[in-house]
């Protein structure tokens, strides 16, 4: 069949009649490309290697953990990121460097070290460290200094003894045989300068055999780097190394070897295919949606020109077309358009994650165009999709019957709409209860899930929702005068108008409100738990990575103190919902009987005081999820890997706001990449005079820290900062995104009634009347939407908050004030300036116009 | 229910059109039979409600009768699919409604050969400017309806009721919009249709002096057969109608 031209026409002629359809186009391109984008960079971020360039072949230990599960052919792999870093078996060196073709198996370790006003300060005053390089250093082993770096001046470290990277020593003013104290896991000590290397960025080396035991991992290497003999291809070295290590580690080579470097690149993968998928892909439902039911709109806006052109002889088959032909010159143009912002968007949002520390430096947004093409075809899908939905009831109408039910809408909805709303309403009532059982991040997407499905029944029974609302809400509104009771009226009669206007408002308060109270109601619980849950006198921490271990005890001994216990931080896999579940651990030191006097967790059922190496104590959530109870014995996976078998002494409800997992320090310790204690919990003895003991505790190490206990939850929320963040942004971009296709709807309802409100003007309203006849419609429909949001948001949040902090969900009251009032705000404000421009054409000509 | 007679137009036997169910049941045609002879001007008249309209609509094949059957020239069009219809419609009947009739995205010419771009055949153009010219409109192809007046864009709809050389053409108070002048230049056009052109036309009107312009006049009243008159003259018209409304009037 050949094209009749009329939809282009149409576009042409009045592209007004468009703008709205144009306008959730474009912004559904902007979010699909933006997050698009950002799911690119997850699944293709890479870093190629910087520090193990020089290096053929790397070898480290694999950092994800694994489950075999079933047996035979059945037989189902599963595996999680660990919490923190494996390391590889030192000796596997060794093995390696008896090769044939390696020339060198070189152990890599790294630890933190903080490096204090060197003793000489005394003497040159302008000799202190930049503040940057005082904060953390890395401390190195000395036979992994040939990977970057070669000695320019003295000799190698022996015991007791340092070699500084160049650039270090020249800013810290360091000359080889100089003192320099430094404070590494295993406590302060000084050092003397053996020599000076150069390459491969600030670093301090140490004999391998302190730095292993500095590190707190002896034998153990964060990776092997291996080099080859002369003449040797990396693929021919490769197999060796493959033949020497067996299976038990992971050997990298070319850009490969970035990742075996860049430990964080897993996390900025996960962390942007989550904003880019899972995010995204809501936000792309919503997308879609959004441009559904403007289309559908726009559509039903034109049902008399549709029953015009079947009158004259359009087949429906003909309508179809021209509503498809419309979407396929709209949608690509709106897509095109919205590629642009779109990038900026995602260039804005990585370069702020980059700038926030939760991306590495390195990464760079690469603009693909596979993420702008889905979104312009996603777009046109939806438009088309929207068309012929909407276009199908016209278009099958009689004429006759188009003509007719025109004027005056039909409202009861179809069987199989009412069948698959009252679906999906049962499906997300479901899906909400199941999803109570999931946890933490999960448990947030599972909410957002939830709430679509209901967004799916609104849509499917808006109408029947408006009806119902406009009858409830209208009943009050029938006694505000005569522009009242004309608002009642005209949203009882056109029910389906009225949900087109709700349905997008209902999207705003939904999402937004599950985005920003699901983190809420977390935060809340954590910081009430951090409250309650910390009743330490004093809290010591660290300005620099953290306190070496051996600072706990002897702030134990210091004059007033009680009791003093390092808090270890980590985090362990257990099997809960999941097969690997996450949950925060920490680990604590000192005598157990002590804990109850500086951390009043909550217990529920057993006794703190009982830890000890071999048992452990659980969030009573966590306990749950992994169907242990006290007495019994749970399997766990500490941050490194390594596989534990602990007896449950005690269950608590204050996980969130200290650590769901409460292991002994003995446990924890070797288990972390950086072996030092997070903070130190002091219970001064009674009488003791706080500050001179804070004076002392400050004096234990450098870079001491020493508040009450309100320093523990500050600590927890400087961790949880960027995800708040990325929570906020995902709120204005949703938010904003459904706020626009909110706005944009009412205007286009209040557009679509130029004859009518010219019709009340002839008959004798005045412009005021009418004005305030829109106002309270507006009101009605925001309000209306703002319930039924309300009540979205209750059903969803409830088992959500059960399931993830045991309480009910937290709605900070000013924000859902705030939120709340800008709905109705821009409501009438929207809803306001459309309908002051179709009060300034004269009444007369308004009317008589054909539409 | 007698065959077809070749020299009617359009002829109803039996047509029964009932909008709802059970008691709500709205009756607007209780059983219609009647034929319109090729080559006539009929004007329909009622008071409201009496099913004018439907009536036209279920001659048209714009609606379908709950019973009975409607036969434009030799096809039945009740026993068509909707797509058959339509393609009747596009081919073989010109409408004339009082408003809504032009599409405001395309040009005056472009709304007359609308059904011919539907038919999916390629646009008379001569075709249409002679029929815009009959219609007094020529100079003004170029332009959007929206430009024209409202006897101007009536005149185009016959222009484009026309195009498809129809057997009947269908009236929906083609005047009830405009002032008497304008009002006479449409009928006019109608009359000319069938008097120069051999058509056939109904024409629903509430004017006595429009049905006055009409060959034969048939009064409807609760969708029954009430009478008609031959080369009416609108007085004789407006006494009818009145002996029928206040003929209700005093039944109820």
């Amino acid at each position: 069949m050949r094209s009749n031209g009329l939809a282009r026409a149409s576009v042409r002629f009045r592209p007004a009649s468009f703008a709205g359809t144009f306008l959730a186009l474009l912004f559904a391109s902007i979010v699909v490309t933006a997050c698009g984008l950002l799911l690119q960079a997850g699944v293709t971020a890479s870093l190629g290697p910087v520090r193990y360039a020089g290096v053929p072949v790397v070898v480290t230990a694999d950092q994800n953990a694994t489950v075999v599960r079933g047996h035979g052919e059945d037989t189902e792999r599963e595996s999680e990121p660990l919490p923190d870093a494996a390391r590889v078996d030192a000796s596997l060196a060794r093995t390696i460097a008896a090769r044939p073709g390696v020339a060198a198996a070189v152990p890599d370790l790294a630890f933190p070290v903080q490096a204090a006003v060197p003793e000489q300060a005394a003497f040159r005053p302008q000799a202190a460290f930049p503040p940057r390089a005082a904060a953390s250093l890395p401390g190195r082993n000395w036979s992994g200094a040939r990977i970057t770096s070669r000695l320019v001046q003295g000799g190698g470290p022996a015991a007791g003894q340092v070699v500084v990277e160049a650039a270090t020593a020249r800013a810290a003013r360091l000359r080889v045989g100089d003192a320099i104290a430094l404070t590494t896991p295993r406590g302060t000590r000084t050092y003397r300068v053996a020599g000076i290397a150069a390459g491969g960025g600030p670093g301090i080396w140490f004999s391998d055999a302190e730095a292993a035991a500095l590190s707190g991992h002896q034998g153990q290497a964060d990776a092997i780097a291996v080099f080859a003999r002369s003449g040797v291809g990396v693929e021919q070295l490769e197999s060796q190394v493959r033949a020497a290590v067996g299976g038990g580690a992971k050997i990298y080579t070319g850009a490969g070897r970035g990742t075996a470097e860049h430990r964080d690149l897993a996390d900025a993968r996960d962390l942007l295919t989550g904003l880019g998928g899972s995010f995204g892909g809501i936000a792309t439902m919503v997308a879609v949606f959004v441009v559904l039911g403007t289309v559908a709109l726009a559509i039903g806006q034109r049902a008399r020109e549709i029953a015009l052109l079947r009158a004259v002889g359009a087949t429906p088959r003909q309508i179809r077309r021209m509503v498809a032909t419309e979407a396929m010159i709209v949608a690509p143009i709106a897509g095109g358009v919205g590629v642009l912002p779109g990038t900026a968007l995602a260039t804005w949002w990585f370069d702020q994650l980059k700038h926030r520390g939760a991306l590495p430096s390195g990464l760079h947004l690469t603009v693909g165009w596979v993420p702008p093409l889905c979104a312009v075809g996603a777009g046109l899908l939806a438009a088309l999709a929207g068309g012929w939905a909407a276009a199908r009831r016209p278009a099958k109408a009689r004429p006759s019957q188009a003509l007719g039910e025109a004027a005056v809408e039909r409202t009861r909805p179809g069987i199989a709409r009412t069948i698959l709303g009252v679906g999906a309403l049962a499906g997300a009532l479901v899906v909400a209860q199941v999803a109570a059982g999931a946890s933490g991040d999960q448990a947030a997407e599972a909410a957002l899930g939830v709430v679509m499905l209901f967004m799916v029944a609104v849509a499917f029974l808006g109408p029947l929702v408006a009806a119902g609302a406009s009858v409830l809400l209208g009943l009050p509104m029938r006694t505000a005068g005569a522009p009242g009771r004309l608002a009642a009226a005209n949203t009882r009669v056109n029910a389906r108008r009225l949900a087109s206007a709700v349905t997008p408002i209902v999207l705003v308060v939904t999402f937004a409100g599950t985005l920003l109270f699901t983190q809420s109601t977390m935060r809340h619980a954590a910081a009430a738990e951090a409250r309650d849950g910390v009743v330490a006198d004093q809290v010591v921490s660290s300005a620099g990575p953290g306190i070496p271990y051996d600072t706990a005890r002897r702030a134990a001994a210091v004059p007033g103190v009680r009791a003093a216990i390092g808090v270890v931080r980590t985090g362990v896999l257990y099997h809960g919902s999941d097969v690997f579940s996450d949950a925060s651990a920490i680990g604590v030191s000192g005598d157990p009987a002590a804990l109850p006097t500086v951390l009043d967790l909550g217990v529920v059922r057993g006794e703190v005081a009982a830890l000890r190496p071999g048992t452990v104590a659980l969030d009573s959530m966590v306990a749950a999820a992994a169907h242990v109870t006290v007495g019994r014995p749970i399997e766990l996976r500490l941050g490194d890997g390594a596989k534990i078998r602990a007896t449950v002494v005690a269950t608590y409800r204050r996980g969130l706001g200290v650590g769901q997992v409460l292991l002994p320090h003995e446990t924890v310790a070797g288990h972390v990449s950086a072996e030092l204690d997070g903070q130190i919990l002091i219970h001064d003895a009674p009488g003791a005079d706080g500050g001179a003991v804070r004076r002392a505790l400050s004096g234990l190490a450098p870079s001491l820290v020493v508040t009450d206990r309100r320093g523990y939850a500050a600590q927890i929320d400087r961790d949880a900062e960027v995800n708040a963040w990325v929570n906020n942004v995902m709120v204005a971009v949703l938010g904003g995104f459904a706020a626009i296709a909110a706005a944009n709807t009412l205007v286009m309802t209040v557009l679509d009634r130029r004859r009518e409100v010219a019709l009340l003007r002839l008959a004798g309203t005045t412009r005021r009347q009418v004005l305030s006849m829109m106002r309270w419609e507006a009101l009605l429909v925001t309000t209306a939407g703002l319930l039924l949001g309300a009540a979205i948001l209750a059903v969803t949040l409830s088992p959500f908050a059960r399931g993830t902090t045991g309480g009910a969900p937290y709605v900070p009251p000013v924000t859902a004030l705030v939120m709340g009032v800008a709905i109705v705000a821009g409501g009438l404000a929207v809803t306001a300036l459309p309908a002051r421009a179709l009060l300034r054409t004269p009444p007369a000509t308004a009317a008589a116009a054909r539409e | 229910m007698g065959a077809p007679t070749s020299r009617a137009a359009v002829e109803l036997h039996g047509v029964r059109r009932t909008y709802g169910r059970g008691d709500s049941a709205v009756h607007a045609l209780r059983g219609i039979d009647m034929a319109l002879p090729k080559g006539t001007f009929t004007a329909l008249m009622g008071p409201s409600g009496s099913g004018k309209s439907t009536f036209l609509q279920c001659a048209a094949g714009l609606d379908r009768p709950t019973a009975g059957s409607v036969f434009l020239g030799d096809t039945e069009i009740t026993r068509l699919s909707e797509r058959r219809l339509t393609e009747l419609r596009r081919s073989r009947v010109g409408f004339v409604f009082q408003s809504f009739n032009l599409l405001p995205s395309l040009t005056v010419l472009q709304n007359v050969q609308l059904p011919q771009r539907l038919a999916g055949g390629r646009p008379d153009r001569r075709q249409a400017m002679e029929l815009l010219a009959r219609v007094g409109l020529a100079d003004q192809a170029r332009r959007r309806p929206g430009q024209l007046s409202g006897g101007q864009q009536q005149r185009v709809a016959i222009a484009r009721a026309l195009i498809t050389e129809p057997e009947v053409i269908f009236a929906d108070e083609p005047t009830g919009a405009l002032d008497t002048g304008t009002a006479h230049e449409v009928l006019r056009l109608l009359r000319q249709a069938v008097d120069r052109f051999g058509g056939t036309v109904v024409m629903v009107t509430h004017d006595p002096v429009a049905a006055s312009y009409a060959d034969r006049v048939l009064f409807l009243a609760d969708g029954a057969l009430a009478g008609e008159l031959y080369r009416p003259d609108p007085s004789a018209v407006a006494d009818h109608l009145v002996a029928l409304t206040s003929g209700r009037e005093a039944a109820a």
